[in-house]
């Protein structure tokens, strides 16, 4: 492994590390444009110059890799001059529309600017006039004199999806990225471009105009919308007094896992945010003569906790049945099982999926919830059909259907409503199925709740809220907990199960998940 | 020393047709060269220290010998993309003596262990790619080209491929991407061509002239060919003298004939006997060399260390009545307009230098101007992707600093 000194600091690094990646490790930043750690090294933005000891000229650092030895300098006189240097040309040429433009503050030339330049501009010629406003695919506008020719766009498009809709065209000062004739980007990744540009140069409409940078909270989370598990930021607005806004979630963007969904998600995970801030379920109610009647979560609770008291008086746990969907965590599945196949000894359960879709050979799968497998490593059978429900009358149905409601069998429920004796929607969203059931109780979708996940590989992922709670809305697992201890179930096993770190430790005795905890 | 060697018969007519280079002993060298082994080939061009005539002036043998010895298909890429302003040589050599390249390509083959050769043409030179078609078309009727070459064994074809019009297709790695059917955009070295080049597989890449020059150097010998020039730069160059000379055209004469007497006894001096104001000696990316600096021999070392570059050896003669504004005007429009864009200095360095200079020649330069575009320029200067940057920003960078009264005379 060979030793290099990085600004005075000697470190050892893997053979082959680029002195970019080496400084990294020795937590020096290099800044640069065109590198993305995704692709090969392209050298066209030369702002990443460094001053190796013994080399005539300046080197690049993102494609240079390293050597026994090797004397580096990013802070010498002659490196900041490089870079102020490379930052000026690109600002010469560079609009400067920053207040307008979307990217302002999380702008890489704004940043660095801030950082290495701080230079009076000494441009008094004409800046090239060039076409602001070009949709290059379904959701993405490109700014031609903001871009820098970094080409990450087109490189993304070659080496990732494979789709290579975009190119570089023209020559030199009037070379510009565009879409070949008449074929836009087209492809479940397009997101990801507006990600990458570096620059304000490639917007998404959908976040276009909408607010700054700077009013969001990014939270970590795991996309659910298929079985990847992609790691996600959720960025949600922090609000101003005294003005209400319409939506919390204005981004969700791809967080960097190199196991999992290295640094990008698909369209899907990236524009289906809107259903956390939509359609939701408020508060809990009971269903009266086709009336909505509000609940406190406490009168729920009793209502609830008595009616499995009563049952297991008579002996008649048995009447008790669920309906689930895969989209809830592993640690509710677990309670799930300690609770109703355990202590109740409650026999019948089916699960309630969507219907699989096509998927893409990159992230996306054809599975649409997020966690069958978790599912079955906590001791469900996933594939469980309704016709599992079937024998002796159910007196109370619980219907776990997280943020899936239109998932699970109306007909069925229809059908089979009057029959039931009880019927209890667990769910974030509204749906058809509200007015089928008798208590409608919010809860909360993966966005706002810790726990973790097994994802189409088997790879568990712990998360935490990314979002606050919704209205009144609880997580499943509270629900259940609580439940537990109302119905006074063994109250001295889910008496001790405040808390998701608790859950988790018990259920890592009991299962064979291993979970980290949040 | 006037004896021309690569040029000698180029006045025969008819030379292109194959029968016409057989009479004059054209293909011997090949033949002789597919009987040695081709180690030998590549000692012996080594021994002649032929250097590189496309600009650069790389040592010929030594880039061959790069070339890794693997099972996988290599290639030899003929640079024909001749866009260097100033520059008319390979033009010359291809129109002339088509045979006498092909020649040098089966040689150059062999020894490197190449079956397929491209020859990069630039786009303008329409009718020659035809001529070096029809001569190709020659070659393999008479067995020359094709399979079992000489009954040696050895197969070779080649193919002529005609650029589309970009002066960065003539920098090698630009060239291989526009010969793989890609943007003519320069790839990031290393790797090297010789190790990864044309469809990621081990290049060459020689210039025109490097390459017709080598069946010389079979035929003759290493020492012969140092003995016509200096030991470390071997053999004579085809000077091309263009601009304000009595008689302006290609001159074969031996590698460090000084430059004076080049412009004064062979292209008869500065025309109409006016004085001489300046001379770019190797294309016009060479730093210009002011008339008490013309006494340097052009070979690539004495060249470089008098501040130049011999370039491709084109050399262009400026009298004293040629403003130099005008001269920095093209400098810069030619650099602007033909940087490829990839990347941040050359793009917009050149762009920005060649707005100020419009600006100047339109009579509107503000105090300052000059120092401003020598401040660009070596902004620009070590610091690009391909040497495309360096050869804009050093014959600005010496027009500026050569000539900084008369620019400066210029501004308001």
């Amino acid at each position: 492994m060979p030793k290099i000194t990085i600004d005075g600091k000697t470190i050892e690094v893997a053979e082959g590390t680029t002195i970019l990646k080496a400084a990294g490790q020795a937590g020096i930043h290099i800044p640069h444009l065109c590198y993305h750690p995704a692709f090969p090294p392209e050298g066209s933005c030369r702002l990443c110059l460094v001053e190796i000891e013994g080399a005539p000229k300046l080197e690049l650092s993102c494609s240079t890799v390293v050597r026994e030895g090797m004397v580096v300098r990013t802070q010498s006189e002659k490196v900041k001059e490089a870079r102020r240097s490379v930052l000026e040309f690109l600002l010469a040429e560079h609009p400067l529309d920053c207040p307008i433009c979307d990217k302002a503050g999380e702008c890489k030339l704004q940043d660095y600017y801030e950082a290495y330049g701080l230079f009076e501009s000494r441009f008094r010629e004409t800046k090239e006039k060039r076409s602001k406003l070009v949709p290059i695919g379904k959701r993405l506008i490109l700014d031609r004199e903001r871009c820098i020719l970094c080409t990450r766009c087109v490189r993304f498009l070659l080496e990732i999806t494979g789709t290579g809709e975009l190119g570089v065209f023209e020559r030199g000062l009037h070379s510009e990225i565009g879409v070949y004739d008449g074929e836009p980007v087209d492809n479940n990744y397009s997101g990801n471009l507006a990600e990458i540009c570096p620059v304000g140069a490639i917007t998404d409409l959908d976040f276009r105009f909408k607010t700054r940078s700077w009013f969001l909270d990014a939270r970590p989370s795991v996309c659910p919308l298929c079985s990847r598990g992609c790691n996600i930021t959720i960025e949600a607005h922090r609000g101003f007094p005294r003005v209400e806004l319409k939506q919390r979630v204005y981004r969700v963007r791809s967080r960097e896992n190199p196991e999992i969904n290295k640094y990008w998600i698909c369209d899907l995970g990236r524009y289906s945010y809107k259903y956390l801030d939509e359609n939701r379920v408020s508060y809990p109610y009971q269903v009266s003569n086709g009336r909505k009647v509000r609940l406190s979560w406490d009168k729920v609770l009793i209502i609830l906790s008595e009616k499995i008291r009563g049952l297991q008086v008579r002996n008649r746990t048995e009447r008790i049945a669920l309906l689930l969907t895969t989209a809830l965590t592993n640690e509710e599945f677990f309670l799930l099982r300690r609770l109703f196949l355990e202590e109740l000894k409650v026999s019948r359960y089916a699960f309630s999926d969507p219907p699989p879709e096509k998927g893409d050979n990159l992230l996306l799968t054809p599975e649409r919830t997020p966690n069958r497998r978790g599912a079955k490593a906590v001791g469900f059978d996933v594939e469980a059909k309704l016709e599992n429900l079937g024998g002796e009358k159910i007196d109370l149905l619980l219907i776990f259907a997280s943020h899936l409601p239109e998932a699970m069998p109306l007909s069925w429920l229809q059908a089979e409503a009057a029959e039931i004796e009880t019927k209890v929607l667990f769910t974030s969203h509204e749906s058809r199925l509200d007015p089928v059931v008798d208590f409608v109780l919010p809860v909360a979708p993966v966005a706002e709740k810790e726990g973790s996940m097994t994802n189409v590989d088997g790879k568990t992922q712990s998360f935490s809220a990314g979002l606050p709670l919704w209205g009144e809305s609880l997580p499943e697992w509270k629900v259940l907990v609580e439940l537990a201890k109302q119905a006074k179930v063994n109250f001295r096993y889910f008496g001790l199960l405040n808390s998701i770190r608790a859950i988790n430790q018990a259920m890592a005795e009991e299962t064979s998940i291993l979970s980290r905890n949040p | 020393m006037d004896e021309k060697v690569l040029s000698r018969d180029f006045e025969v007519s008819h030379l292109y047709q194959i029968d016409t280079y057989l009479q004059r002993g054209g293909y011997e060298a090949a033949r002789q060269a597919l009987r040695m082994k081709p180690e030998e080939i590549v000692e012996e061009v080594k021994k002649a220290s032929l250097r590189g005539r496309g600009g650069a002036g790389f040592p010929a043998g030594m880039k061959w010998s790069f070339v890794p010895k693997v099972d996988k298909p290599k290639y030899l890429c003929v640079n024909a993309d001749e866009g260097e302003p100033g520059t008319f040589k390979d033009r010359f050599i291809m129109s002339h003596n088509p045979h006498l390249l092909l020649e040098g390509i089966t040689i150059t083959s062999y020894a490197v262990g190449i079956n397929l050769a491209f020859i990069y043409i630039r786009g303008e030179y329409e009718r020659i790619a035809q001529r070096l078609e029809a001569a190709i078309s020659e070659a393999r009727e008479k067995g020359f080209l094709g399979k079992n070459i000489f009954g040696s064994g050895f197969n070779l074809e080649v193919v002529v491929h005609r650029g589309a019009g970009a002066y960065i297709c003539g920098e090698e790695t630009a060239l291989l991407e526009s010969l793989e059917g890609k943007r003519g955009h320069p790839r990031l070295k290393p790797p090297f061509p010789a190790a990864v080049g044309l469809f990621q597989m081990p290049t060459v890449i020689n210039n025109v002239e490097t390459i017709s020059t080598v069946p010389l150097i079979i035929k003759n010998g290493a020492s012969w060919f140092t003995s016509l020039g200096l030991p470390k730069d071997g053999g004579t160059r085809l000077f091309g003298v263009s601009g304000m000379v009595e008689r302006p055209g290609i001159y074969e004469l031996p590698v460090g004939t000084p430059l004076r007497k080049i412009i004064f006894e062979y292209a008869g001096g500065v025309k109409n006997g006016r004085k001489l104001k300046g001379v770019i000696p190797g294309g016009m990316s060479a730093p210009i060399l002011l008339p008490e600096e013309i006494d340097v021999p052009m070979d690539c070392e004495s060249v470089a260390k008098a501040g130049s570059m011999l370039g491709s050896g084109a050399i262009i003669v400026l009298d004293d009545q040629t403003p130099i504004l005008e001269v920095l005007r093209l400098v810069a429009k030619f650099y602007s307009h033909e940087s490829c864009g990839q990347c941040t200095p050359c793009r917009i360095g050149t762009s920005w230098i060649n707005k100020i200079v419009r600006r100047m020649a339109r009579g509107e330069g503000r105090k300052g101007d000059v120092d401003e575009i020598e401040r660009l320029a070596s902004q620009i200067k070590g610091r690009t992707l391909c040497p495309l940057g360096d050869a804009a920003a050093m014959p600005i960078l010496a027009i500026v600093q050569k000539f900084r009264e008369e620019l400066e005379a210029a501004l308001r």
